[in-house]
């Protein structure tokens, strides 16, 4: 069958618009000339900072494929007490905004703020997406397919090698994909951290004054990483794009029993939970006991209010503008394949090709030249974080949207709806959950950024996050404890919601 | 290779009981099939068998071995030795067909791939499959490829779950002689579960008619079919004509006239059960339809007819029964809706003690199922 023309237009442009900012990057680095980009990439650090980063990533990537397919594999195969609290206490770190987190480690220990510092934020922050994507797949895994093995002698660790690992490939693969192009890229997560990566020297390259097209030229080795990374991740994954042969058992699968393993393995997750999000609570607790010891903290709490609104406003445009640019992505990329259907696919992973100052600002440079209607405006503002966390949205639309029979749409289409009445009145009612998770997904990273909201946040508006950086840089730490507070409130939020919907679909409940 | 026993099996899903106390015993080398509608608790069964769910009470004994006794002994399914072919055969889409048969081999054996390629053969399917992905399968071979992969390893017992649903009738029928032949060439005992009458006759030495988790009957499929214990068991396993009348002295009287009773021994009201195929069609007045038979002077009005190739079933509207009956016979001949034609029934029928008294001037709807009582096809 040809691709559908009008479907694929639409997912090139998105793809465009999310590839411009790096456009724009290339073009600043050219302006810049030669000579200021020589200077800023020759500085003598550079080869470290390339170092530091792609180390960074060799450890957190494998770190976190590790903890997510561990923890999915024990949430959704073994009786372990409290399955559901444990998902939701499991997803819960994306719900703090890495620059807490950061603050949190840092105020810990000094021993933290170096590499293993960084590596442990990142990898407790992003291992929540891994578990994500793998606990649905297993959620959807025929559980015949684990009972075949098991019938033919295999015990639960020679299955889960054997059938439950090859099966859940793709799935690991895409989630491991994230996590290494989104520490590549990585700032927030560093800014307490003495701890430099590309992205913090091409931040510090701002802010010291230095030229833009430096800092454009040095971030442009970022999307070499990105570009390479897409291309080695295509061959890894090779053929892995398992389809399933058949609908399979509608029923649950026989979960293991845990018996003496019971206590080790609840040790474990409670330790994972104690370190990736215990930890930045402990030091909100802090602060607060620090504020009811210092009195006269509550000053800066009149911004709480209006810092709230914006962020959760700015995060469903966000969320909203986001779902809609992933929509025809995830579409095309589950009903059809090839290597155009691909290359559209992966091309928005280009969102991770700069850091999100970089890419912030190459927005704002770009608005400036050619759409002075929007600069300036939140409007500018939203369409980055759209754009930055598309990838995301379209990852867990995917999930949804691949369980849905493409029978449903067939049939649509011969009782005479055409291609968008169907995706209005079939594929957008049974998708819900999907779309609620990625836009939920989307409204929780919007909540933790912080750098692409400092370069476009019209003058005048604060977030949760802009305020909380002002007040931990003039170290009025009780100051900012209540708007990191309300940060982790309104991310938890998300996270309930994004556990009881994520690669579900309408109708079909647990499978 | 191993005589499979279960007794008294009770299994529940929080307070509801899904096994009431199943007995099944399967001999040595023989295929027993399950016949239960959707819901009756026959998967249950299986996984209970299969070690996936620990039945409440109850033991299971494959061959010698006891692997599993409520409140006792529960071996985990990787350490029963039971071969599973799972509805539309849960072949591993990242193996390829040979790698799938081979799967719970030894390593060694699954390196040199000789067995894989036997059992290959065995199950009708020729040594080029074995490079092949299962998604480039038919229904039909992914359901070979599958029992071949339960058979590989040489379990006593392999257990099957509707492995034939979801393919077309031509295809069916060749999967189940593939199916029994390598069944019966390794001499493993095996137990079909499936909701399709026919398959289950024709593939089981014995059948199982379970029925809202209790097995009410398990007999060779003649004798299942034509002396089944309950009304429930003869409706499931075949259409039914089911009629009133007064048994007695061997014989019974109904409305078709005086039947003679397959079991003699029945005496008071009864409902009488005649298979569609028993009762023979004659023109009223232009002689024969059917072959044989003695006329019984019973005329019926045709109402309505389906044709079904080698068979047809007539409809028909009895003078003086308020619900209507039908009547399956073979041929080309078959009469047309409003001709009268006289009923002949051929051979002895069941009858079941405790039939209602028969109101004739004012039929209850249910009184009316009583009368037609077709199972579903």
């Amino acid at each position: 069958m040809p691709l559908p023309s009008g479907l694929v237009t639409i997912c090139i442009a998105v793809a465009v618009i999310v590839a411009l900012p790096v456009a724009v990057t290339v073009v600043q680095a050219l302006q810049g000339g030669v000579s200021a980009a020589k200077t800023a990439i020759t500085a003598s650090a550079t080869p470290t900072l390339f170092l530091h980063t792609i180390e960074l990533a060799a450890v957190v990537t494998p770190a976190c494929g590790a903890l997510g397919l561990a923890t999915a594999w024990v949430v959704e195969r073994t009786r372990v007490p409290g399955r559901r609290l444990w998902a939701l206490l499991l997803v819960a770190p994306i719900a703090v905004p890495l620059f807490v987190t950061s603050y949190a480690w840092a105020t810990l220990s000094s021993s933290l703020t170096g590499f293993w510092g960084a590596a442990g934020i990142v990898t407790f922050s992003y291992y929540p997406i891994v578990f994500l994507l793998l606990a649905a797949s297993l959620r959807v895994m025929d559980p015949a397919l684990e009972e075949t093995a098991r019938s033919l002698g295999l015990g639960a660790w020679r299955t889960f090698l054997r059938v439950v690992l090859p099966q859940l490939r793709a799935a690991l693969l895409g989630g491991m994909l994230l996590v290494v192009l989104d520490t590549l890229v990585e700032f927030d997560a560093f800014v307490a951290l003495k701890f430099q990566t590309l992205s913090v020297s091409v931040y510090a390259q701002y802010q010291l004054g230095f030229s833009a097209a430096g800092a454009a030229a040095l971030s442009l080795f970022s999307t070499l990483l990105c570009v390479v990374v897409l291309l080695g991740e295509s061959r890894l994954r090779g053929g892995a794009n398992y389809t399933r042969i058949s609908h399979g058992a509608r029923r649950g699968v026989a979960r293991y029993r845990l018996g003496r393993a019971t206590a080790p393995v609840l040790g474990g997750l409670a330790l994972l939970v104690a370190l990736s999000f215990g930890i930045p609570l402990g030091l909100l607790a802090h602060w607060f006991a620090q504020g009811g010891r210092t009195a006269g903290a509550p000053a800066g709490i009149g911004a709480l209010w209006p810092a709230t609104v914006t962020t959760v406003l700015l995060g469903v445009a966000s969320a909203l503008v986001a779902v809609l640019l992933a929509l025809p992505v995830a579409i095309l990329a589950v009903r059809r394949s090839g290597g155009l259907v691909t290359a559209i696919e992966r091309s928005t992973y280009l969102s991770f090709a700069l850091p999100d100052l970089v890419a912030a600002i190459a927005i704002a440079y770009g608005a400036s030249h050619v759409a002075h209607l929007v600069y300036g405006t939140v409007v500018l503002l939203v369409l980055a974080e759209a754009m930055l966390f598309v990838p995301f949205a379209v990852v867990a639309l995917r999930g949804t949207i691949g369980l849905i029979e493409p029978s449903l749409e067939d049939s649509s289409r011969a009782l005479g709806l055409g291609p968008l009445r169907t995706l209005w009145r079939v594929t957008v009612p049974l998708a819900r959950p999907g779309l609620a998770a990625a836009g939920v997904l989307v409204f929780a990273f919007v909540l933790g950024d912080l750098s692409t909201a400092q370069v476009l946040l019209p003058a005048g508006l604060t977030t949760l996050g802009t305020q909380f950086w002002a007040d931990t840089g003039t170290v009025a730490f009780a100051a900012a404890a209540p708007y990191a507070a309300v940060l982790i409130v309104l991310g938890l939020i998300a996270t309930y919601v994004l556990m009881s919907r994520f690669g579900r679909v309408r109708g079909l409940g647990e499978g | 290779m191993a005589e499979l026993r279960c007794q008294q099996i009770w299994a529940s899903y929080g307070e509801r009981d899904v096994l009431s106390g199943v007995g099944l015993v399967v001999q040595d080398g023989t295929l027993t099939a399950i016949l239960g509608r959707s819901g009756s608790g026959k998967t249950t069964l299986l996984r209970v068998i299969m070690g996936f769910i620990a039945q409440r009470r109850g033991t299971v004994t494959v061959g010698e071995r006891l692997v599993a006794q409520a409140g006792g002994v529960h071996l985990p399914p990787e350490k029963r030795s039971v071969g599973y072919v799972a509805q539309e055969g849960a072949l591993y889409s990242h193996l390829s067909v040979g790698e799938n048969v081979s799967f719970g081999l030894p390593r060694r054996e699954r390196k040199a791939s000789q067995r894989a390629l036997e059992v290959l053969e065995l199950v009708g399917l020729s040594r080029r499959y074995a490079g092949r992905r299962p998604h480039e399968l038919s229904g039909g071979e992914q359901r070979r490829v599958a029992l071949a992969r339960a058979l590989a390893p040489r379990p006593p017992l392999v257990l099957l779950d509707e492995p034939f649903s979801g393919l077309d009738a031509a295809l069916r029928a060749e999967t189940r002689a593939a199916v029994l032949s390598a069944l019966a060439s390794q001499g493993t005992t095996a137990v079909l579960v499936t909701h399709d009458q026919a398959e289950a006759l024709s593939m089981g030495r014995e059948v199982g008619v379970l029925i809202s988790g209790r097995l009410i009957q398990t007999a060779a499929p003649a004798e299942l079919y034509r002396n089944p214990a309950t009304l429930d068991v003869a409706r499931f396993v075949g259409e039914a004509v089911v009629l009133p009348g007064r048994a007695g002295e061997g014989i019974v009287a109904c409305p078709l006239g005086d039947l003679p009773l397959l079991d003699r021994d029945v005496v008071g009201p009864v409902e009488t059960m005649i298979r569609p195929e028993q009762i023979e069609i004659r023109r009223a007045r232009t002689g024969a339809l059917g072959s044989g038979g003695g006329a019984t002077g019973v005329i019926a009005a045709v109402t309505a007819r389906t044709f079904y190739g080698p068979d047809s079933v007539v409809h028909l509207q009895l003078d003086g029964v308020p619900a209507p009956i039908s009547a399956r016979i073979l041929g080309h001949d078959v009469p047309e809706p409003g001709e009268r034609v006289e009923l002949a029934v051929v051979g002895e029928v069941v009858a079941y003690p405790g039939a209602p008294p028969v109101p004739v001037d004012n039929p209850s709807p249910e009184h009316a199922a009583l009368y037609s009582g077709s199972a579903p096809r």
